[in-house]
């Protein structure tokens, strides 16, 4: 079978290391050419082995470049995989990875770090198709870590801005917990079975439950940390310190899709470990309600956007939980053709009206950028899961594997987390259209717009939009591109309405398990409920914002739930009390007490006193031979006299 | 003659020598207050070897002449360049390297 796989990892390397050695001197077309081009190779690469994958009676193959190492009974091997689950991955990645290429040339274009923030983007695309085509645990860890460090670098990419700064140092900060649980995994993991390989360990006899439940739970806190659920979400808001494209790349194709990659990866171990499916459903239920809430009152448009990803992020989890791995990879999919969809159109917006991410300020927005508007249409529908964007055969996949658990004899916990999904998705439908109403529908709330670029018109009163100009094309056609992607992107799941299990089927030789099919009865039923739910969010939305009117509330006199979900449910204010800020003062103690005046006191003391010492006795070199002759003498007098007054 | 003699000479001498050193600040002639003490020592050397009936002493000799052969060598040859780069060879002049 043809296998490709090392030329998607070769390409982004080589532009990463061509850019980030050279870019500084290379003029801007053909950073945007290399920077670009390297992806679209790798993309290119990646459709190639999808079709492979996809054509071959055994779509599963497995490079071995070489031996990385040896040391006793353990033998690593560099060694990349095909099969369904990451040739869908490499195809997300490097796919969407190249439309945000194209797209953050226009997004880019007067930003004087072009060439770094090509060359970090072609890192992060790298780290990424390593973690997915990774064909062991030590080497998915690798790519696992050079993605935290590839965000840490975008996330921190105006590094002048204390805020990027403090959100870079956050998201490491969170994501080093993360690399942890995977470490301890590791240990587990090679502790039980001998090996790091795939194929070794998933083939391997069923082990002792509570070591894999131990493992795999271990593997869900770095799953967790990755994917922003909760409590390890906080890094995630704060993220869209980044540039747009950045944001886009991290909630779409890269980085936070890690987790659900990594659960789906290990299903054979989450399978048997009944336990451990019980804490990723209820956490991953959790984080859907509780992120989806939050998003609802949010005022900044990305801030909505990024808890709109952890909350989705969570429906993954659910379903993997469940049972419906392919779900849950089928909802990272088409997830992450409308959240870059989303972020590209925020970032339109924020361009055209000279970096302004308030929703308050915005509205009306619907003529001037007609073409964001649409594409931001076709995003908030497929989010929302209305029929037939690609959110809705997904999100229904996930409901389903939800109910089908829950109907043959889960439990009552199922049925709560199936009414979970149902909420969040009242909810999902009523965040994006309170979003898309406030910030296209109605008139404009802000100040006029300043000029930028070339085309200025004199902004005034009677018309403070004259100088909102829709994006150029390097940005626009990216965002058609995925637009279409969200409208027929569940076309994989076209048939899945007839006959379930078709994408399931697909990914099933990488042992990517799925929730078995429901009655008919109940999937109709099912389908209905969800897109009721969905439509009712969108209902309210409408009601409420769409008439044309702003409806806000003034600040301070928000009620208790308002408040409440503002402040985020007060997270981040309890770790800052009760972890930030226990260690920040300790390290202030550390510093003042230990540092200041144990140590560099002590030392500086003790140079003092050696100081003093040899001020007291430089008198005693004259530069006067005749005075050493004397000491000489003395001396030697001294002697003479210690050893005859001590002789015996 | 007992010891005791040979050792009182050794002993003045080595006080003159040391004197001059101290005293003197022509080096030529703190060169041979040096030397002065240098063969008071040898006396005291030679009188105890005759004395104890050992060679040893008399190896210790030749050493110290060796030695101070070479001193003295090494030490015109310093005081002849000093002379040269400062026009003067008083001891009390050469007082640059202080603390």
């Amino acid at each position: 079978m043809l296998n490709l796989t090392p030329y998607i990892l070769l390409a982004p390397l080589l532009g990463f290391l061509a850019l980030g050695l050279f870019g500084r001197s290379l003029p801007r077309a053909m950073i945007s050419v290399v920077g670009c081009g390297v992806i679209l190779v790798a993309f290119g690469a990646a459709v190639a082995d999808f079709f492979a994958v996809l054509r071959s009676p055994h779509p599963v193959s497995d490079v071995h470049l070489y031996t990385w190492l040896t040391s006793g009974s353990l033998t690593i091997s560099f060694g990349l995989l095909s099969d369904p689950l990451s040739a869908v991955m490499l195809l997300i990645v490097t796919g969407v990875g190249f439309l945000i290429h194209v797209y953050s040339i226009g997004y880019m274009e007067d930003d004087p770090g072009y060439w770094r923030f090509f060359s970090f983007l072609n890192f992060f695309v790298f780290a990424m198709a390593l973690l997915v085509a990774a064909d062991d645990f030590l080497l998915l860890l690798v790519g696992w870590a050079g993605v935290g460090l590839a965000s840490f670098l975008l996330i921190g990419f105006w590094y002048t801005r204390p805020a990027a700064v403090a959100a870079a140092r956050k998201a490491f900060v969170v994501n080093v917990i993360g690399d942890f649980g995977l470490m301890i995994a590791l240990f587990l993991l090679f502790g039980a079975y001998n090996s790091f390989a795939y194929s070794t360990i998933f083939g391997a006899r069923p082990i002792d439950s509570g070591t894999l439940t131990a493992i795999t739970l271990t593997l869900f806190v770095a799953a967790a940390a990755k994917s922003a659920q909760l409590p390890l979400h906080v890094w995630l808001p704060d993220a869209m310190e980044g540039p747009t494209p950045v944001s886009a790349l991290i909630h779409a194709a890269t980085m936070v899709t890690a987790g659900v990659y990594l659960v789906a990866r290990a299903a054979p171990l989450f399978s048997a470990a009944p336990t451990s499916l019980a804490v990723i459903g209820g956490v991953g239920g959790a984080s859907a309600l509780f992120a989806a809430s939050i998003a609802c009152v949010q005022n900044d448009i990305k801030r909505v956007l990024a808890y709109s990803t952890i909350s989705q992020l969570g429906y993954m989890f659910m379903g993997e939980a469940a049972g419906g791995f392919s779900a849950g990879i089928y909802h990272l999919m088409t997830h992450a053709f409308f959240k870059a969809l989303l972020f590209m159109c925020a970032g339109a917006v924020i361009h055209a009206l000279g970096g302004e991410q308030d929703i308050r300020k915005m509205g009306g927005l619907r003529r001037k950028l007609a073409a964001t508007y649409r594409t931001f249409l076709v995003g908030a529908l497929a989010l929302a899961a209305i029929f037939p964007f690609a959110g809705f055969w997904s999100k229904d996949a996930i409901l389903g594997a939800l109910l089908e658990r829950a109907t043959v004899g889960g439990g009552t916990g199922w049925y709560v987390l199936y009414g979970i999904g149902l909420l969040t998705a009242l909810l999902t439908g009523f965040y994006i259209f309170r979003l898309l109403f406030l910030v296209f529908h109605g008139s404009y709330r802000g100040a006029p717009v300043v000029a930028h670029g070339a085309n200025a018109h004199g902004a005034t009163a009677a018309d403070p939009l004259a100088n909102v100009h829709e994006p150029g094309g390097t940005m626009l056609s990216p965002m058609y591109a995925l637009a279409a992607l969200s409208l027929i992107g569940g076309g994989f799941g076209a048939q899945a309405l007839f006959n379930i299990g078709d994408f399931s089927a697909f990914l099933a030789p990488a042992r990517v398990t799925s929730a078995a099919e429901l009655p008919t009865g109940l999937f109709w039923l099912s389908l209905g409920l969800s897109l009721a739910f969905a439509l009712s969010g969108v209902a309210i939305a409408y009601v409420r914002y769409g008439s044309g009117q702003s409806y806000f509330v003034a600040e301070g006199s928000e009620n208790a739930l308002t408040k409440l979900l503002q402040r985020r449910y007060y997270v981040d204010d309890i770790y800052d009390a009760v972890l930030v800020r226990p260690v920040v003062a300790l390290g202030r103690w550390l510093r003042g007490a230990v540092e200041d005046e144990a140590l560099d006191g002590g030392t500086r003391d003790l140079g003092g006193a050696i100081g003093s010492l040899g001020d007291s006795l430089r008198g005693f070199q004259t530069g006067f031979t005749r005075n050493y002759a004397v000491y000489v003498f003395v001396g030697v007098v001294l002697f003479v006299l210690f050893f005859v007054s001590t002789r015996p | 003659m007992p010891v005791s003699a040979y050792l009182t000479v050794s002993a003045l001498l080595f006080a003159i020598g040391a004197v001059g050193v101290v005293t003197r600040r022509n080096p030529l002639v703190m060169f041979m207050s040096i030397e002065l003490m240098l063969n008071a020592v040898n006396l005291s050397f030679i009188a105890f070897a005759h004395f104890l009936n050992s060679v040893d002493g008399w190896m210790f000799v030749f050493l110290v002449l060796t030695v101070a052969a070479a001193e003295v060598v090494v030490g015109l040859a310093i005081i002849v360049s000093i002379f040269r780069t400062r026009r003067t060879v008083d001891v009390d002049d050469l007082n640059s390297l202080k603390g």
